[in-house]
């Protein structure tokens, strides 16, 4: 196609340019309605996630249960306790295990001069906060290794444990009390998002080493073991793993769902991204569907155009014009109002979804506002809206403009 | 040059055929000025489109140039209305939103021809036509005389060797008729061929010879004034 052409179709088109400025408005509310529902989904979907790794980021839990069939011999309903020396075999004997840490916990009092609280005492490893996403806030830090080593009374605090004992200041380096021992405070956690919980949420709860946990307050079992695989892909494999060399020690069978209890937070995590992305899927196609009556409207808007202009084809006709030039300009023309109504489209999307993105959001209170205020316009998002919209151009442009080709010249030229 | 061999062209509308035009013979000689006469309805219209291949007939076959043009597709047509014919009709059907220049740009551009070689030719057909200082005039903004020296401009763009007129001074005062005709006998000197409907026997008169056609039929041809 010669560029002299182009010049001039941009020239016809142009001297016609307030007809279709409706149009272009609708494509323009077309595009904006499919970019804002993508990324308004795909914030949802990424809140949803975000939630569920508040919990635990690929985690098994592992607790006591109580067997549900008999099993050589011996009966139903026995109880099954987890013991620390079943942390030590399953170590030994699964392969890619990433991190494993006990957990034990019983309430106590806990208190700071006046004020006091019964709160959740949790004993654990120091791997364990990186199992369950806790970071400590700046100027502070979880229990480590040393501590664990040499069962020092330190304690690592949830935000709202916190907030009680110390309002506004700064517990790190202050001696609370845990019954009526002396523990020194390191760390505050910092405020996460946590769809699901055990015993409340972690904001709620003190974190001591396990190894000070047993000399405050010895408990012959263990509450729960966590475990995090070290391919997210195992997960399912590991815990039917734990399940037989557990079985193997207390006797129950390996399709024994109850005897210990899992909570698998990567099949959780599957399950809901699933839901989540069926919602993000369903708003896109809402949004599909908008832009497809704009591409609708401007289908029509083209075949009354190309009515209007039947003697000036046959004009071009008489003067040579192949069918292709005629395709072309329409086919053309309908490009660069959907170009002009998607790039309006864009820019507003765009802009809203950054406005948007700067209202604040307590992620304390995982409420609506997690889910509906942070829309992400990401890349893919706008590879899959330029498909589409090519698709849409294609479709809507390409029936008029060949209506227009295949007139009969003599037809188009005694046209009024 | 132009030669018909038994060319018949049938319109259906529904049910009805209306026979436009009944085994036709005719032969143009290259150089020709020749006018086409008759009443409404005769053919004469439909005996331009089919010269101009604008439209193909139903039976018979056309010679252009020695080349059988009957079973050509629209897209070798279009070529040939490009390169060798040249239209000019009774309503100017000029471009309205295309200015002069533009105007007698077109028929260069379906061409691709480059745009020095554009600029030369439209400017010396401005010239050639006396609208030098009109060319960025739109046709809204000229006289009818104008308009249909534009659309004789567009015409010669590709200097094709066939002119074909339908009626080039039916919508013309007498004055700008005259000047219209005196373009076309200027045209025909040069060399070309002219072929042009007309109803005006003082119009005819500048023609060489004159074919009569009276319900698709040749009536008369060659009949000198």
């Amino acid at each position: 196609m010669r560029v002299q052409l182009l010049h001039l179709f941009w020239n016809e088109f142009r001297k016609r340019r307030e007809k279709t400025s409706l149009i272009t408005f609708a494509i323009a509310w077309g595009a904006l309605s499919l970019l804002l529902l993508m990324s308004f989904g795909r914030g949802l979907s990424n809140a949803g996630s975000v939630n569920f790794k508040g919990l635990g980021n690929t985690l098994i839990m592992v607790s006591r249960g109580q067997t549900s069939k008999p099993y050589q011999g011996l009966p139903r309903a026995r109880r099954i306790h987890i013991h620390m020396e079943d942390l030590e075999l399953l170590k030994r004997q699964i392969p890619g295990i990433a991190m494993i840490s006990p957990e034990a916990n019983n309430n106590h009092s806990i208190s700071y001069h006046s004020k006091e609280s019964n709160r959740s005492i949790n004993g654990v490893y120091p791997c364990f906060a990186e199992m369950r996403s806790q970071v400590p806030q700046a100027g502070g830090r979880f229990i480590n290794d040393l501590d664990q080593e040499k069962a020092r009374r330190v304690a690592f605090i949830g935000w709202n444990v916190a907030k009680e004992l110390f309002g506004g200041g700064n517990p790190v380096g202050k001696e609370i009390r845990i019954e009526r021992t002396p523990f020194t405070v390191v760390g505050v956690m910092k405020k996460k998002q946590q769809s699901s919980t055990y015993q409340g949420p972690d904001s709620e709860t003190v974190y001591i080493p396990f190894s000070t946990f047993c000399q405050i307050d010895f408990q012959r079992f263990l509450d729960r073991i966590h475990i995090r695989p070290a391919d997210p892909k195992d997960a399912l494999f590991m815990e039917n793993q734990v399940r037989r060399i557990l079985g193997r020690k207390y006797r129950f069978a390996d399709d024994d769902a109850n005897a210990v209890n899992f909570w698998n937070t990567i099949r959780d995590y599957e399950t809901g991204a699933k839901i989540f992305k069926g919602i993000e899927i369903f708003l896109s196609i809402i949004g599909g569907l908008t832009l497809l009556i704009g591409a609708v409207g401007v289908t029509n808007l083209m075949y009354a155009v190309v009515k209007e202009r039947t003697r000036e084809i046959g004009i071009k006709m008489a003067l040579g014009a192949r069918r292709r030039h005629i395709v072309m300009q329409f086919f053309l023309e309908t490009s660069v109002i959907f170009f002009k109504g998607t790039l309006w489209g864009t820019l507003v999307a765009f802009n809203i979804v950054s406005l948007v993105n700067l209202i604040p959001v307590g992620y304390e209170d995982f409420g609506i506002k997690a889910y509906l205020l942070r829309p992400i316009f990401s890349f893919d998002i706008l590879i899959i809206f330029l498909v589409v919209l090519c698709v849409l151009v294609f479709v809507s442009g390409i029936f008029p403009a060949l209506r227009a080709s295949r007139q009969n010249p003599i037809d188009a030229l005694r046209y009024e | 040059m132009i030669e018909f061999r038994n060319i018949s062209k049938v319109y259906k509308m529904g049910e009805v055929e209306f026979v436009a035009l009944k085994g036709v013979f005719i032969a143009v000689q290259k150089g020709g000025f020749i006018s086409i006469m008759g009443p409404s309805g005769s053919g004469k219209s439909t005996l331009m489109n089919i010269i101009g291949c604008l439209d193909t007939p139903t039976e018979g076959s056309y010679y252009l140039d020695g080349e059988n043009v009957s079973g050509l597709t629209f897209d070798q047509l279009s070529t040939i209305r490009n390169r060798k014919v040249g239209f000019v009709f009774q309503n100017f059907n000029l471009l309205p939103y295309a200015s002069a220049y533009e105007n007698i740009e077109l028929p260069m551009l379906f061409n691709g021809k480059k745009n020095t070689e554009r600029k030369r030719r439209v400017n010396e057909l401005l010239e050639m036509v006396g609208l030098l200082p009109w060319a960025r005039h739109r046709p809204t903004e000229m006289s009818g005389g104008q308009q249909q020296r534009v659309a004789i401009a567009r015409a010669l763009a590709m200097d094709p060797p066939i002119i074909l007129a339908d009626e080039p001074t039916g919508n013309l005062d007498s004055k700008s008729g005259h000047e219209i005709m005196d373009i076309f006998s200027r045209l025909w000197k040069e060399g070309r061929t002219i072929l042009m409907v007309t109803h005006d026997p003082a119009i005819a008169a500048f023609s060489q010879s004159t074919i009569r056609l009276l319900d698709g039929a040749v009536q008369e041809n060659g009949a000198a004034h």
